[in-house]
């Protein structure tokens, strides 16, 4: 069965314009999954939903084998399906570390000794071990997106939903968390993420595209990203591979088309040898 | 940024003040507070001065870090030592022009009146130094307790109070980057027009909705529901130390009480 | 119009008492207790950029901003930027040296006024300054403050407006807030332009906007620039930095790094690594090219003139072969 599942959701904040239409999505466990789209294509509304911030005006959404509109299984799901969201100063309650680390598993009850040892592992996961009695204040804006990462990990979730989590970062803070977000993933968390950086989803698994709330388009990343004519009409960039693979085959070199540099070089060294 | 610390924003540390048992140290500073309006004489208020020169000295905060933490305040200081000098007209003249009259006793006790106030932030500042503040929240919201019974929102008004005090130094540094912007497009502030104050009022509003916004998302997506049945990573208990501080400020009460007996002699 | 820094050096503190504070709290630290900031070296030199303190934020830079140019100033978070462009129209005031705006010190105060009307400054999510009940009062808050008449303010608004592609008849009378933040953003900037200033200094423009807006925005800029208006230019993404700028400043740790053409800085790739930054993607595979062989003659590369310089190479031995990979479209 799929961690999450949306059947046939739509949604509107004003009861008018629909922000998401008729939205049929599902995503398994383990998933590194990247939500694309310019903005106002709904993929922040769609992020929303699956931790029961935003309940569906039509359709249903499962997470977790349990529906998000049965209130009572809310902090079930919230607790299991744990956000990032956007503005590092926005979303940490206290001034010391440890203490808005503590947040999450506090209200959820969590017995004391139990807390303790939480906050250190989850501290320990995004890389901050020793930095419990730092103030919020004084870290840098990728460290305070790590305590908020820490914080939803004290909860132990299973899904981890990043709300264009790296847009405020400068690259030093956007690599660090893109780095610890590829090892929780290694370790069973399904990640979804929603970014306008198109070097991040190509990292992903699998990439699904929003444009003015329907899914576009949904694949690998080498199958979506490298489509120069429908991202072009989505607003979206290519990752810098993908850009070049299509200006060589334009010029008359024989490549594939690839979001890895990588495999781009090999492709060009192998030319280079035979000519 | 830390020179717009206010008021003793957190120094950590591991000194014994700094492990007492946040309700214990919010009660106590304010007994040390009530002790400090006991003393009546200069030699009081130095036994007064010595004891919390001594907290400090324990809590490991250098003085001139605890006397910066309380410079914003000390236009309230010298406002009512002016006042004495100039209002109090009991004793021998020492001064006088036009309408202007300063007596000794004037002096004498705005001298003792400002020590007084000094004293009274420096035991304040020590508790805000010494305890992060959702301590403090935790206690207040702890003391408030029973008049929670009463229908108090308990509970909520000390979350308000932590959340506003970790957001604190976050407007600081945005209203100065909006009076900076404003600035930038010719803006004088120094008449205080209305449509330069809109400039810098509702822009520092709109954010901080906007951070209202977020954060109460933020918090409802990590499980919050008001105080039923959350645990907490540091409980309150009391310790031994909480019971020597306890006798620490009781002699404190019993050396200004004593020495409000020795004679003043000037 | 020449904004010249002789010498700046920027501290936050009076720099003796800040010494002092570092001397006070290594002793604290051998005492053993717990410091808020700057614990633990491995991590300060990894994420830590901007040490409250660090005694001096900006150390002996000189350089000059030259009439009409479009300077780039690259350095990762914490490096200084923002104290040194907010030192270009006199909002923060060398601690030791002194900026010159065609040569009169800033530290005059009328030099100062004049500056804030040549010198507009761009602050990082302008949006987030907008106060005004109107889209047009708010781009009129400027002009009004250098005392224009009703007629003058009018036609800077209006002109202001259409400068950042905004029609005055159409938005003028909405509340800034309706607006969606593209369109903010760009009445925060048109507030700046109303001003008519001759150099424009920018914090970030395109941070968190989307790729089309990033790209309008950044056109924005280059048809000012065309225009004969000067840009100083302070971004991360070097892919932008490399395409519009025409020198490039990087700062590391308060200090001048390197001041030269982009091809000349992104030739230094490894030590920009070694300070946080990177290099323009297409520069830094063109790198990777030469090192196995490829003849890549150009001291800056562009996707495009990559691609053309390694057809061209490929070119006498390879016959052009039709666009054959069409990738599976899933949809």
């Amino acid at each position: 069965m799929p961690l999450i599942e949306f059947h046939d959701v739509s949604y509107t904040y004003d009861g008018e314009a629909f922000v998401l239409n008729h939205i049929d999505l599902s995503i398994e466990k383990g998933e590194f999954v990247c939500i694309l789209g310019g903005n106002g294509s709904g993929k922040s509304t769609l992020a929303k939903h699956i931790n029961a911030l935003l309940l569906p005006d039509e359709g249903r959404v499962n997470v977790l084998g349990h529906d998000t509109a049965d209130q009572t299984m809310t902090y079930f799901i919230r607790s299991h399906a744990g956000m990032v969201f956007q503005n590092p100063d926005d979303q940490l309650v206290a001034s010391l570390v440890e203490n808005d680390v503590a947040f999450g598993p506090e209200n959820l009850s969590i017995p004391t000794e139990e807390l303790r040892s939480r906050v250190a592992d989850a501290l320990a996961d995004v890389g901050l071990q020793g930095f419990d009695r730092r103030e919020t204040a004084s870290l840098s804006g990728g460290q305070k997106q790590r305590v908020a990462i820490a914080g939803v990990l004290a909860m132990q979730p299973e899904i981890l939903i990043f709300d264009e989590a790296t847009a405020m970062l400068d690259p030093r803070g956007r690599k660090g968390l893109m780095r610890v977000c590829h090892e929780l993933n290694e370790r069973g968390m399904t990640i979804v993420m929603i970014t306008h950086f198109m070097d991040e989803a190509a990292q992903a698994d699998r990439v699904i595209v929003l444009d003015g709330g329907s899914i576009a388009c949904t694949g690998t990343p080498q199958e979506v990203l490298t489509q120069h004519e429908l991202l072009e009409r989505l607003h979206l960039d290519l990752p810098f591979a993908a850009e070049l693979s299509y200006a060589l085959r334009h010029a008359g070199v024989a490549v594939a088309a690839t979001v890895e540099p990588n495999q781009l070089k090999e492709e060009l060294c192998a030319l280079a040898l035979k000519a | 940024m830390n020179e717009l610390a206010i008021l003793g924003r957190y120094w950590p540390g591991t000194s014994p003040i700094h492990r007492m048992d946040p309700r214990a140290k919010l009660l106590l500073s304010l007994a040390v507070m009530v002790v400090i309006f006991v003393a009546q004489t200069f030699w009081s208020l130095a036994v007064c001065a010595l004891f919390v020169l001594g907290f400090f000295a324990i809590s490991n905060i250098p003085l001139r870090s605890a006397l910066r933490s309380i410079v914003p305040l000390l236009f309230v200081v010298v406002i009512t030592a002016l006042l004495n000098i100039f209002f109090v007209h009991d004793g021998t003249v020492v001064f006088q022009w036009a309408f202007i009259t300063i007596t000794d006793e004037g002096l004498i006790k705005a001298v003792f009146l400002a020590i007084r106030l000094v004293l009274l932030l420096l035991a304040m500042s020590l508790l805000t130094l010494t305890t992060e503040t959702l301590d403090i929240t935790d206690a207040f919201e702890y003391l408030l307790r029973p008049l929670a019974r009463l229908g108090m929102p308990a509970h909520e008004l000390s979350m308000m109070m932590g959340i506003a005090l970790r957001f604190l130094p976050q407007f600081i540094i945005e209203l100065q980057t909006i009076y900076r912007a404003q600035v930038s497009r010719g803006a004088q502030f120094k008449d205080g027009k209305l449509s330069m104050v809109k400039s810098l009022v509702i822009p520092l509003f709109t954010s901080a909705f906007r951070h209202a916004e977020t954060l109460s998302l933020a918090m409802d997506a990590r499980c919050y529901h008001g105080a039923d049945g959350r645990t907490r990573l540091k409980p309150l208990a009391y310790t031994y130390l909480d019971r020597n501080a306890v006798l620490v400020v009781a002699l404190m009460l019993a050396c200004v009480i004593g020495a409000n007996f020795i004679p003043q002699t000037f | 119009m020449r904004i010249s820094f002789e010498g700046v050096s920027f501290s936050y503190a009076n720099p003796d008492r800040a010494e002092k504070r570092k001397l006070r709290q290594k002793k604290r630290k051998e005492a053993g207790v717990i410091d808020a900031p700057a614990s633990l070296a491995e991590h300060k030199s990894a994420d830590w950029g901007s040490d409250p303190e660090q005694v001096w934020a900006l150390r002996d830079i000189s350089f000059t901003v030259e009439d009409n140019e479009y300077l780039g100033i690259a350095g990762h978070t914490g490096s200084g930027k923002s104290t040194l462009i907010q030192h270009m129209n006199g909002l923060v005031h060398p601690t030791r040296g002194r900026v010159l705006l065609d040569g009169e010190d800033l530290a005059d105060k009328a030099v100062q006024q004049r500056c804030r009307v040549v010198v507009g400054l761009v602050f990082q999510y302008p949006e987030n300054q907008l106060f005004a009940n109107t889209v047009a009062e708010d781009v009129a808050f400027g002009p009004r403050n250098l005392g224009l008449s009703d007629d003058e303010v009018a036609t800077r608004v209006a002109e202001a407006l259409a400068s950042v592609h905004l029609d005055v008849d159409e938005i003028g009378d909405k509340s800034p807030f309706e607006l969606s933040g593209g369109q903010q953003r760009r009445v925060a900037f048109a507030g700046v332009l109303a001003m008519r200033p001759r150099v424009l200094v920018l914090d970030e423009p395109v941070a968190g906007l989307d790729p089309v807006a990033r790209e309008e925005f950044l056109s924005l800029i280059s048809e000012l620039h065309a225009q004969g208006i000067t840009i100083v230019l302070v971004s991360h993404n070097m892919d932008d930095l490399a395409r519009f700028a025409d020198r490039i400043l990087v700062l590391n740790a308060g200090e001048l790094f390197d001041l030269d053409t982009p091809a000349r800085v992104f030739a230094r790739g490894d030590e920009l690594r070694s300070i946080g930054l990177d290099v323009p993607a297409a520069q830094k595979f063109a790198l990777e090219l030469r090192e196995v062989g490829y003849h890549l003659p150009r001291e800056l590369y562009t996707t495009d003139t990559l691609a053309a310089d390694i057809a061209a190479q490929l070119g006498a031995h390879n016959s052009p072969t039709p666009d054959t990979s069409t990738p599976e479209v899933v949809s």
